[in-house]
């Protein structure tokens, strides 16, 4: 029995310490070099048409090629797979040459793949979520191959944002995963487990060694189209490593160590000051990359007949929003939860939306008197001099508010908002929740407000016009109307629709003015502070432009380099 | 002794399947589902149908957990919703990592804790027991959350330790160290309490070397109630090796199980489940066994 136990632990004792020393160990650094990626999710499949999933993006991103795509910084459209393009007199058909490269298997690329593409997207039994974006008024784009290097692409009406929407859409290899469309199991395919010879991409980088729960490897594509200004071949580096590590301060001090060289996740305010200690140390380099383009705002319950309103009608008055609105000092939130990295905003539009963001709209200024008064007029005063308010029946007048759980910004706004709101004696109850807790609350509509937000695809406000119309699912206040509740949004509705229904950008951002006018004018949503964005990189990160859309600096793998070893 | 190994067996079994089958239906219960991020991302109802259809959630609950079950009693534990691929792989493929860093620092722990603990109860005004009792104090209080950052930041800072995902030198010290200074101050307290013992006393008057005293028969007498603690240890180790995964990346189990619950991958999170279940009852059945060959008494008593 003791020889037994014994056995047992020296067998432990040398596969520990085999792993203490051996295991895990990325291949030096060679050549291009090989820069180091964390990301907290692991992707749970490298098909990005089934999986709605960032780990999934940003392997689809690095691997696959796409027709065309969205410079980051300036919002221009710039040539990729497809190399020119013309648009018909009818303002829907677009005709698009193809560059001639070959997949990363040697197959030669044509139109085919393209139209084997959008086949796979709008298949139903592929159920992709990224469908819908591909729609224009829930109709799908139509897609022919003129001939090997040419396809026509033809809208279902005149749409705004044009061409630009195909910057979502990787272009798949027809002859790796026709026959699993045809047969019913294409959403399966490109699993995390699939062998590499499953796969063929037109990106920069192609997958390579894989450990579940540890990281993937992407190796630089011979066979990638891209070359330089200078005619040198593309990428530069020679491959990327995406480590996956859950923990948010794990993967800011590995940064700051200098062992990992970005991290894909959003920069915490108050991870700031001490990547600020690091930069000075010149282990890494912070740039600002603008404002963010997808402020969390906090929204009422609109829904008719919604049961938070039941003997509560105050709840859904419009007084109550300007009131609250007025009563937030929003540089105080700017200075206090964001230590400055922030801008008072007033809607969803930030100066990181560039063209449409309108700073010269009026916008309320901090007047807590003129919030009381508004508050008096519908009935809440303090009637009972206890400094509460109350509601017309003497009951303290209490507003709750939902907002995420575990993040320290949203709870903190609201933490900063409920002080400020006492100061005029209205009671904010504030509640974190989980997620998909809070998402289950607002599907029940069992809710007085809630502080949230889903991210921007895209500035163009037309893509994200599940939020402005009512019947989008992002409506947050009141979604998926049949016809819309207001008279106001339904002109919100008729203004998006002269934005989407036209390629004249000028008539576009002015009709997208008064959209913001009378959002502002009603404001259904109050909104207080956004982020600057700030990315991080260690110091040996080269050739990098960051934005302030996801992905922020791997947009753009192919031009990204390092100069020296990772510190390991 | 047979009769008492298979009484403890059935229990460990029994208490598998219910902590499986709570982890099933609790998941149920709680708010969203694996289609909460396709709500997130403002999918279309049809398209969230499909997907619910497609995992059987719109199937009652009843007929969910009878599948579950049926597939449970023929080696089948489903498929992840989120990776697509059949939970039982998945376990397979994490379960090693978790048993290795489990046993790496229960061994670690075993080699620190119990020699430093003979040291202390035997001779308390050693400055080895002097040292070892503050320090054991700090990291039994220290939350594991906060010794993993902590050991982190050294190993990034220092570079004395390699920090990439899946290396085992960072898990195994965020894992080992508190577990040490537990059976530090188990075994101090035993040992303080046998070398007291009238057998002990006599054979030190017997002329017994002192050293021979301490590390042979107080060491085996009070390695009895150490002894005790170790399915408890090994239960720990799993809940435990959650944070320190999730801090050191290291790719195990309670990783996995982490996935499975943001993800609201039911079959998953009663995989992992019904893993914990299965270290904790490994762990309660052996440090059974293992009393009952020390001490009769023990088998005798149950």
């Amino acid at each position: 029995m003791r020889r037994f136990g014994l056995a047992i632990l020296a067998l432990v004792a040398v596969f520990g310490l085999y792993r203490f020393f051996r295991a895990g160990s990325p291949a030096p650094d060679a050549g291009g070099g090989r820069l180091v990626i964390t990301q907290r999710t692991e992707p749970s499949s490298f098909n990005r048409l089934a999986v709605p999933q960032f780990g999934a993006e940003l392997v689809s991103r690095l691997t696959n090629g796409y027709l065309i795509r969205v410079n980051r910084p300036t919002g221009a459209i710039e040539p990729a797979l497809a190399t020119e393009w013309t648009l018909a007199d009818d303002g829907m058909t677009y005709t698009m040459k193809l560059r001639a490269a070959e997949f990363s298997d040697g197959t030669p690329f044509t139109a085919a793949d393209v139209v084997f593409t959008f086949r796979a997207l709008y298949d139903p039994k592929v159920a992709s979520a990224i469908a819908s974006g591909m729609k224009v008024g829930d109709q799908p784009i139509v897609v022919r191959a003129l001939d090997e290097r040419t396809i026509l692409l033809k809208f279902p009406a005149i749409y705004g944002p044009g061409l630009s929407i195909l910057d979502a859409l990787p272009i798949l290899p027809k002859h790796k995963l026709e026959a699993a469309l045809d047969a019913g199991t294409f959403a399966a395919a490109w699993g995390v487990t699939a062998p590499l010879s499953d796969f063929a991409g037109l990106g920069p980088f192609v997958l390579g060694e894989r450990v579940a729960g540890q990281h993937v490897t992407l190796a630089k594509n011979p066979r990638y189209w891209g070359k330089d200004a200078a005619g040198r071949p593309l990428p530069y580096l020679d491959a990327i490593n995406i480590e996956y590590v859950p923990e948010q301060n794990a993967e800011m001090l590995r940064l700051e160590a200098g062992t990992t060289d970005l991290i894909t996740d959003q920069i915490r305010p108050e991870d700031v000051a001490s990547l600020e200690r690091a930069k000075a140390d010149g282990k890494v380099q912070l740039v600002d990359a603008g404002v963010s383009v997808d402020p969390v705002g906090l929204w009422f319950n609109l829904v008719p007949d919604a049961p938070a309103a039941k003997g509560r009608a105050w709840l859904q008055a419009e007084e109550l929003r300007h009131a609250i609105s007025l009563a937030v000092d929003r540089q105080k939130i700017v200075d206090t939860v964001f230590l400055g990295a922030a801008e008072p905003i007033y809607n969803p539009v930030t100066r990181g939306h560039a063209q449409w963001f309108a700073p010269d709209l009026p916008h309320p200024a901090h007047d807590p008197a003129r919030a009381k008064a508004l508050l008096e007029s519908i009935g809440l005063k303090d009637r009972n001099n206890d400094g509460v308010i109350d509601d017309a029946g003497g009951k303290t007048a209490h507003l709750s508010v939902i907002t995420r759980k575990g993040n320290t910004i949203l709870e903190r706004t609201m933490a900063n908002v409920q002080e400020q709101l006492r100061a005029i004696g209205l009671t904010l109850d504030v509640v974190a929740l989980e997620r998909d807790a809070l998402l289950a609350q607002f599907g029940k509509g069992e809710y007085d407000t809630i502080y949230y937000g889903a991210p921007f695809s895209s500035v163009d406000p037309t893509v994200n016009a599940d939020l402005w119309l009512s019947s989008g699912a992002f409506h947050f206040w009141n979604p998926q109307q049949t016809k819309p509740a207001t008279p106001w949004e339904k002109e919100i509705d008729d203004l998006m629709q002269q934005v989407a229904s036209t390629t004249d950008m000028t008539a576009r951002v002015q009709a997208f003015r008064k959209v913001q006018e009378v959002f502002n004018a009603h404001e259904p949503m109050v909104f207080f502070a956004a982020a600057k964005v700030t990315i991080a990189m260690s110091s040996r990160v080269t050739g990098a432009s960051p934005a302030t859309l996801q992905p922020q600096v791997l947009w753009k793998p192919e031009t990204l380099g390092v100069g020296g070893p990772i510190k390991r | 002794m047979i009769s008492f190994a298979l009484r403890r067996l059935a229990g460990g079994l029994v208490f598998v399947a219910l902590v499986a089958a709570s982890a099933f239906v609790l998941t149920h219960f709680a708010p969203g589902d694996a289609t909460s991020d396709l709500s997130a991302i403002g999918a279309s109802a049809d398209v969230i149908g499909a997907e619910r259809a497609r995992l059987g959630l719109d199937q009652p609950l009843p007929q969910q957990i009878l599948r579950w079950g049926r597939g449970v009693v023929s080696g089948n534990l489903g498929v992840s919703s989120q990776f697509r691929r059949p939970v039982g792989e998945l376990l397979i493929e994490r379960a090693g990592e978790t048993a290795l860093l489990a046993a790496a620092a229960l061994f670690v722990a075993t080699l620190v804790g119990i020699p430093l603990g003979v040291i202390s109860g035997a001779t308390p005004r050693h400055w080895v027991a002097r040292l070892t009792g503050p320090v054991s104090l700090v990291l039994l209080s220290c939350p594991p959350l906060v010794l993993s950052l902590v050991l982190l930041f050294l190993a990034a800072r220092t570079g004395w330790l390699p920090v990439e995902p899946g290396r085992l030198a960072l898990p195994l010290f965020a894992l080992a160290l508190p577990l040490a200074a537990s059976l530090e101050r188990l075994q101090a307290q035993a040992v303080r309490d046998v070398v007291a013992a009238p057998d002990l006393v006599a054979a030190a008057a017997r002329g017994v070397p002192r050293s021979r005293l301490i590390w042979v028969h107080a060491a085996r007498q009070s390695l009895r109630p150490v002894l005790g603690i170790y399915g408890i240890v090994i239960g720990s180790l799993f809940g435990g090796s959650l944070v320190v995964e999730m801090v050191t990346a290291w790719p195990g189990l309670g990783r996995l199980m982490y996935d499975a619950l943001r993800g609201r991958d039911i079959d998953l999170v009663a995989g992992c489940a019904l893993a914990g279940a299965v270290f904790l009852a490994i762990g309660n059945v052996s440090a059974d066994l293992l009393r009952a060959v020390v001490d009769p008494r023990a088998r005798e008593s149950q």
